[in-house]
């Protein structure tokens, strides 16, 4: 029952949260605020995630290439894929589940146990779509790019991975990086980084929204957020490739 | 004016109100006392509409508050100014930002007025040189008389105090209490104030509620309430040695 009484809450929370801005340059203003906050303080983690990623894929995979009639450029195209379908998108959402999610959890929390959100509502505010509305669209506008500047580090950091062990020569794997291109692996990517973007900063925002108490709850809450957000991000994914690849 | 007719508020099985009624008047400084648990808080968030009262009515001037909408309270809430217990200062943004949110929010004013009406708040409460300080780097006074100069902002009709007092030095409440009052002359403003410091009540107590076990117990001026024979009021108010003193005295 507390389940379907959260689902319930959750969706009249987003109800709340999508709409019209009161004042349309407040809300321009806290969106590319919010975009600095969740897109481009992620930046740094995202580079360097994705491109030990990549590297490792790169040199898992030829390692374990062992027999002589499989081709090398496998690896290239191997470390491509895996960026492109799953990596670049499914563990950058996981890892900005736990920066970006306890980031929004503690910060609304905050604001309510301080009773800045009861001051906002007593001042005729809308908090839920004030506070919560910019930051899912900034994690809506960002995720995609972040994805996006993953699958490219991502890739580069399999070609340094080469480069430096010779594992397999540079050439095959960039053969493999151009090998049997499908850009439609790009699409199903950014897809599923908007629907992550979505979960993180709204279930992060759902969770602290109503916490009452002190600094105790907030820690709660953030840690609520993320492990929730993660545990949504691994269902969608198979929910969304499901959808998308079959 | 505010009225509030026999309100009756619970969470669940706990009668927190039973059957309120109360005249808050224009132009003088309002007082709800009671002991931790009587339910002022809870009758405070009722009348601002934080809490949806369970029975009566709370009326707005001649607009019956708690039978309107949201769409409707909006409106309303414009004309409310509130400081809260910890003052609720965006931690994030300039004493002046602060000031000027309402403003942004609400006013059509260009940048050049809202500074203007912003500036003249925060010189009504002697904090003219700290605009560009953070909420962080000022005192608990400081962030008092901040949340009232944002309160005040929009000329508001009505305004609110929650323990306006509670975390401050004696001074410092005494130049809180005396801005209250004078704030309440000037905009000839319905305040209301949720308070248990007693220096309050006696200095600045136009009108006084003592809210006991979530019932209206007594009402009355603080000349009234220095001479009170109830028996729990008496309790309450004359707890310390200091005010059984000053009822000596008086």
């Amino acid at each position: 029952m507390n389940f379907f009484y959260h689902i319930g809450k959750y969706i009249l929370f987003m109800r709340k949260i999508i709409k019209k801005p009161q004042k349309t340059n407040i809300f321009i203003n806290d969106l590319f605020f919010e975009i600095e906050k969740i897109g481009i303080n992620s930046i740094v983690i995202v580079f360097i995630i994705s491109i030990f990623m990549g590297a490792v894929i790169t040199l898992q995979t030829a390692y374990n290439i062992e027999q002589a009639f499989i081709p090398l450029y496998l690896v290239g195209l191997g470390t491509r894929d895996s960026m492109f379908l799953e990596f670049s998108s499914t563990i950058v959402g996981l890892i900005l589940a736990g920066k970006v999610g306890a980031n929004i959890a503690s910060e609304i929390g905050t604001m309510k146990i301080r009773e800045q959100i009861e001051a906002l509502d007593m001042m005729g505010v809308n908090s839920e779509s004030h506070l919560v509305f910019p930051k899912v669209l900034a994690a809506i506008i960002t995720f995609p790019l972040l994805t996006l500047f993953s699958m490219f580090v991502g890739i580069f950091g399999g070609y340094l991975a080469v480069y430096l062990t010779n594992a397999i020569p540079v050439d095959d794997f960039i053969y493999g990086i151009h090998y049997y291109f499908i850009p439609f692996y790009i699409t199903y990517s950014v897809i599923k980084s908007v629907i992550f973007g979505i979960i993180i900063s709204s279930i992060s925002a759902y969770q602290s929204y109503y916490i009452s108490g002190g600094a105790l709850e907030v820690g709660k809450a953030s840690t609520k957020a993320v492990v929730y957000s993660s545990i949504l991000i691994l269902f969608f994914n198979v929910v969304l490739t499901q959808i998308l690849l079959s | 004016m505010i009225e509030l007719k026999n309100i009756s508020k619970s969470f669940e099985d706990n009668h927190v109100l039973k059957d309120i009624s109360l005249k808050f008047k224009k132009g003088e400084t309002n007082l709800i006392i009671g002991q931790s648990g009587s339910g002022k808080t809870v009758l405070l968030k009722s009348i601002l509409g934080i809490h949806k009262i369970d029975k009566g009515q709370i009326i707005y001037g001649e607009d019956v508050y708690s039978e309107m909408n949201n769409k409707e309270k909006q409106k309303i809430r414009k004309e409310i100014g509130m400081v809260f217990q910890g003052g609720a200062l965006f931690g994030s943004s300039t004493v002046m930002e602060n000031v000027m949110f309402p403003l942004t929010m609400f006013s059509n004013f260009s940048k050049l007025e809202m500074e203007k009406q912003a500036r003249f708040c925060l010189e009504r409460v002697n904090l003219e040189d700290a605009d560009n300080l953070f909420p962080g780097e000022i005192s608990g006074g400081m962030q008092k008389r901040v949340a009232i100069a944002r309160a005040i902002a929009l000329n508001p009709k009505y305004l609110f105090f929650d323990e306006p007092n509670s975390g401050l030095d004696p001074q410092t409440s005494i130049v809180i209490d005396n801005l209250i009052k004078d704030i309440t002359l000037d905009f000839n403003t319905v305040t209301v104030i949720n308070t248990h410091d007693m220096n309050s009540v006696v200095e600045i107590g136009d009108n006084i509620a003592y809210i006991h076990e979530g019932k209206k117990w007594w009402t009355g001026s603080s000349e009234e309430l220095m001479k009170t024979e109830n028996k729990e009021l008496s309790e309450f108010v004359f707890a310390t040695k200091l005010m059984r003193s000053i009822k000596k005295n008086k």
